[in-house]
C-alpha cells in the first residue's frame, strides 16, 4: 500500500520516528505468547472474546486438562466482528489444514459448514439423552441431513424491552399485539409530553441484524421467508403487510427514521439513558441495563415479541454459538471431548454466571444459585423454547445478503414493500438456479 | 557476461518476487472469474463470460459502480483541495507547527476502522457530536438515502487529507526562499507568487498524491463496510463492497472474482491515464 508519508521532509521525521516505534513496541508485545510446551498434545479453539464480568473460559480449560493429563489447550481469539470471523474460517478451511481443532460458530454458519465437508458430524458422539438436553430451538439450526454438526454453547433470542415504571404509570401491561404497542406509545407520549422520548428502538441497518428484525416481523404475521421446497416468500401478501408495517412505524414516527440506519449498540444506548419506551434487542443488553450506574435500573422488564394479525407471540428469531469440531482435527475424539465438555452443564452453568450469558439447557433456567444470581431467568425459558430459528439451509448466507438491500429499501422508503419483494424473488431464483444443477 | 545479460540476473529476484506476488494471483483471479464456483456447494464449472454478461445487465453491479466512481471523484477533490490549504497554512504557521504536525499524523494513523466506528457515534442521529452541534436537530446521516453517501466522504476526508497535507508540506519546504525574496523585489506578491512559483513546483507532488488517492479511494472498502454496510438500500455499496460479499459472505468465488476483476481493470485504467499525465507534466518541466 502506498499510503507511508515516507519521503516526508526533515520535520516530520521525530514525529515518524515515534509512530514507527510505536508500531514496532505493539508488534513485538504481540510475540512471545506462544511459548513452547513440552505437553505432547496441544488442541487449539478458536473463540470469539467472552465479555462479561468474569472470563470463565480460561478456568473452563484448565479444567479440562487436569481431566486429561498430557493434554494442552490453547484458547485463541477470533476478531470481534461475525463478518471476518466467517471469513477467516473460509480462507483456513477451504485451503489445506485448519490451524485449529475446535471452533465457535454462528448458529447461522452450521448448514453451511456442514454441507461444505468442513465440520465433523458429531452424531455419532452425542447421545440422545445429551442432545435432548438442550433447547429443541438450539439443536435444530446445527443438525442437517438427518446429522448432528455442532453443539450449542450459548444461545440468544430477540426480546421486547419495556420501561416497566411508564408502563405501570399508565396502567398498560406490556403488549401482546403490535397496534397495541403503537397506541401505548400514543397515549404515553401524550401523558409525558416529552419530545426526546422515542417511542419503539428496533435494528433496520442493512445487515444480518436488520435481517433479524424483518424475518421477525414476517413470523409475527404468519410468513415465512421460504417455503419447504426453499421457494422464497410462500406468503406473499402478509410479507408484504409485514414490511409495510415496518416502514409505517416510521412514517408515523412511533420508530425514530435513524433505526433505518441502527444496529444493536446505537439501540441499546437511547434506551439505556431512559430516552425510548419500547426496544427490540438481544439478552446481553439485560445486564448492562442493571449496572449500577444504568440510568433505568430496576425500570426495564421484558416481554415476548408482540404479534401482527395473523401470526403467533413472541415469534422472535433465536441465534447464539455453537461448538463444532475441525474435520480435519488430528485429535478427533480429543476434541470433540473438549466440544462436548464445553457445552456439559457444568460449563454452561460456570458461563452464565461469569459471563452473563444464557444457556442453551432448559434445566439451568431453574437452577436455584443461576436464578438467585439473574431473577429473570424463569421468564427468559419460555421466550427461548418460542423462539425460530432463521432459516435452516447452507445457503442462508447467500439469501441474506441477497435480500438485505432490497429490506432496507422498503425501511428508508425506496421501493414499496411489493416491488422489494418482487425484486428480492427474482434475485433469489437467480441464485438458486446457480446453486441446483 | 554482458552488461545486459547482467542486468537481468540482477533483475531476476525482484521480478520473481513481483511474479510471485501480483501477477499470478491475477491472473489466477481472472481465472476463476471464468468459473462458476461455489466451494461450499461444490460446483465447479466452466461460464466462460457469463458472470461478466451477467453483470453488464445487473442493476446492483451499475449502482455500486456509480456509487464508487461519486465517492472517488468527490473524497480525492476534496482532499486535495484541503490538503493543499492545509500545508500552506502549515507553512505560515510559526507557533504549534509541531503540535499540528503530530495531531494531522495522527488522523492518518488511525486505522481506518478505528476512524469508522469513531464516526459511527459522530453521526448517531439522537447523542451524536455533529447533530448537537447542528442545534440538536435530528438529522438521519448514515439512514437516509441522500445523506449517507455524502457522510462517508466527509469521514474519508476527514482521515485523508492529512497524507496530502503531509506530502504538499514537505513539498513547500524544500523550494527556496530567494525565489520568494525574488519575486518581491520584481513585484511579484500573493496570488501572484502562488501561481508563478508555488504552483508549478507543488504541481508534480500534488498528482503523484492524487493517483495514490484515487486507487486508494476507488479501492475503498473499510469505511462503507463498518459504517453503513452498503446501506441504506444499497446507496453506499462500493464495488469492493459487492466484491467483498459475493466472496467471502455467499462464497460464490467465480462471479465475485470476476467483479474483482471489474475492479482491477478500472484501478488500472484509472493508473495509466494518471501516469500518462505525470508523464507529460515531467517532460514539460
Amino acid at each position: 500500500m502506498a499510503r507511508r508519508p515516507a519521503r516526508a521532509a526533515v520535520p516530520l521525521a521525530r514525529p515518524l520516528a515515534l509512530l514507527v516505534l510505536l508500531g514496532l513496541s505493539l508488534a513485538a508485545g504481540g510475540c512471545g505468547e506462544r511459548a513452547a510446551s513440552d505437553a505432547p498434545v496441544i488442541l487449539v479453539f478458536k473463540h470469539a472474546k467472552i465479555l462479561g464480568p468474569a472470563d470463565p473460559v480460561p478456568g473452563l480449560l484448565r479444567r479440562f486438562e487436569g481431566l486429561h493429563p498430557g493434554v494442552r489447550v490453547q484458547a485463541e481469539a477470533l476478531t470481534w466482528s461475525s463478518d471476518e470471523q466467517h471469513q477467516f474460517y473460509v480462507i483456513n478451511l477451504e485451503g489445506g489444514s485448519p490451524p485449529f481443532d475446535v471452533m465457535m460458530l454462528d448458529v447461522i454458519w452450521v448448514p453451511e459448514f456442514a454441507r461444505a465437508g468442513w465440520i465433523l458430524d458429531l452424531t455419532p458422539f452425542v447421545s440422545p439423552a445429551e442432545r435432548d438436553a438442550h433447547f429443541p430451538t438450539a439443536i435444530e439450526p446445527a443438525v442437517q441431513d438427518g446429522r448432528l454438526w455442532a453443539l450449542p454453547w450459548f444461545m440468544n433470542v430477540g426480546l421486547l424491552y419495556y420501561r416497566r415504571d411508564l408502563l405501570a404509570k399508565y396502567g398498560f401491561v406490556p403488549p401482546e399485539t403490535y397496534e397495541a404497542l403503537v397506541e401505548q406509545v400514543r397515549r404515553i407520549w401524550a401523558g409525558e409530553g416529552d419530545p426526546r422520548l422515542d417511542g419503539y428502538l428496533w435494528q433496520g441497518k442493512q445487515y444480518e441484524g436488520g435481517m433479524v428484525n424483518v424475518l421477525e416481523a414476517l413470523w409475527a404475521n404468519g410468513a415465512r421467508l421460504l417455503d419447504e421446497q426453499g421457494r422464497p416468500f410462500p406468503e406473499r401478501a402478509r410479507a408484504q403487510e409485514s414490511l409495510a408495517f415496518l416502514r409505517g412505524l416510521i412514517e408515523s414516527g412511533v420508530s425514530p427514521a435513524w433505526v433505518t440506519a441502527a444496529d444493536e449498540e446505537l439501540t441499546r444506548r437511547p434506551f439505556g439513558d431512559g430516552r425510548a419506551i419500547f426496544l427490540r434487542s438481544w439478552p446481553y443488553a439485560l445486564d448492562l441495563f442493571e449496572q449500577p450506574d444504568s440510568r433505568v435500573r430496576g425500570k426495564v422488564g421484558v416481554a415476548a415479541l408482540p404479534r401482527l394479525g395473523h401470526g403467533p407471540v413472541g415469534a422472535a428469531s433465536t441465534g447464539g454459538a455453537h461448538l463444532a469440531v475441525s474435520a480435519r482435527t488430528r485429535h478427533q475424539a480429543l476434541a470433540v471431548d473438549l466440544a462436548r465438555f464445553l457445552t456439559s452443564e457444568l460449563a454452561q452453568r460456570a458461563m452464565t454466571a461469569g459471563a452473563a450469558l444464557r444457556p442453551s439447557r432448559p434445566r439451568l433456567y431453574r437452577d436455584p444459585a443461576l436464578v438467585a444470581r439473574d431473577p429473570t431467568l424463569p421468564a427468559l425459558l419460555g421466550l427461548m423454547e418460542k423462539g425460530h430459528p432463521r432459516p435452516i439451509t447452507p445457503y442462508y448466507l447467500m439469501l441474506s445478503t441477497t435480500l438485505q438491500p432490497e429490506f432496507s429499501a422498503v425501511l428508508v422508503g425506496r421501493k414499496s414493500p411489493e416491488r422489494a419483494i418482487h425484486d428480492g424473488t427474482a434475485q433469489v431464483d437467480h441464485l438458486l438456479r446457480a446453486i441446483r444443477p | 557476461m554482458t552488461d545486459r545479460r547482467l542486468g537481468w540476473l540482477l533483475l531476476a529476484p525482484a521480478l520473481a518476487v513481483l511474479g510471485g506476488l501480483t501477477v499470478y494471483p491475477a491472473l489466477w483471479v481472472l481465472w476463476l472469474s471464468l468459473q462458476y464456483r461455489i466451494p461450499v456447494f461444490s460446483i465447479a464449472r466452466w461460464a466462460g463470460l457469463e458472470h461478466y454478461a451477467f453483470l453488464a445487465g445487473d442493476t446492483r453491479f451499475w449502482n455500486a459502480a456509480g456509487i464508487t466512481v461519486v465517492f472517488t471523484s468527490c473524497s480525492v477533490a476534496l482532499e486535495c483541495a484541503l490538503g493543499l490549504a492545509i500545508a500552506l497554512g502549515l507553512r505560515g504557521q510559526h507557533r504549534g507547527r509541531r503540535v499540528a504536525l503530530a495531531l494531522l499524523l495522527l488522523a492518518w494513523a488511525l486505522p481506518s476502522v478505528v476512524t469508522a466506528k469513531m464516526f459511527e457515534w459522530l453521526y448517531h442521529p439522537a447523542g451524536g457530536l455533529v447533530n448537537f452541534l447542528l442545534g440538536g436537530r435530528i438529522i438521519n446521516w448514515l439512514g437516509d438515502p441522500a445523506l449517507a453517501l455524502p457522510a462517508l466522504i466527509v469521514a474519508d476526508v476527514w482521515r485523508a487529507t492529512p497524507f496530502v497535507a503531509l506530502l504538499c508540506y514537505a513539498r513547500l519546504l524544500t523550494i527556496p526562499a530567494d525565489l520568494y525574496e525574488a519575486a518581491q523585489v520584481d513585484g511579484a506578491a500573493g496570488l501572484q507568487a502562488f501561481a508563478r512559483i508555488t504552483w508549478p513546483l507543488v504541481r508534480p507532488i500534488l498528482l503523484v498524491t492524487l493517483l495514490f488517492r484515487t486507487l486508494d479511494a476507488l479501492r475503498a472498502f473499510d469505511i462503507m463496510f463498518v459504517l453503513t454496510g452498503g446501506g441504506p438500500a444499497g446507496t453506499t455499496e462500493t464495488l469492493t463492497v459487492y466484491a467483498y460479499r459475493a466472496l467471502f459472505q455467499t462464497l460464490q468465488v467465480g462471479f465475485g472474482s470476476a467483479i474483482g476483476v471489474v475492479v482491477f481493470a478500472l484501478v488500472m485504467a484509472v493508473a495509466v491515464v494518471y501516469l500518462r499525465v505525470i508523464g507529460r507534466a515531467e517532460r514539460a518541466a
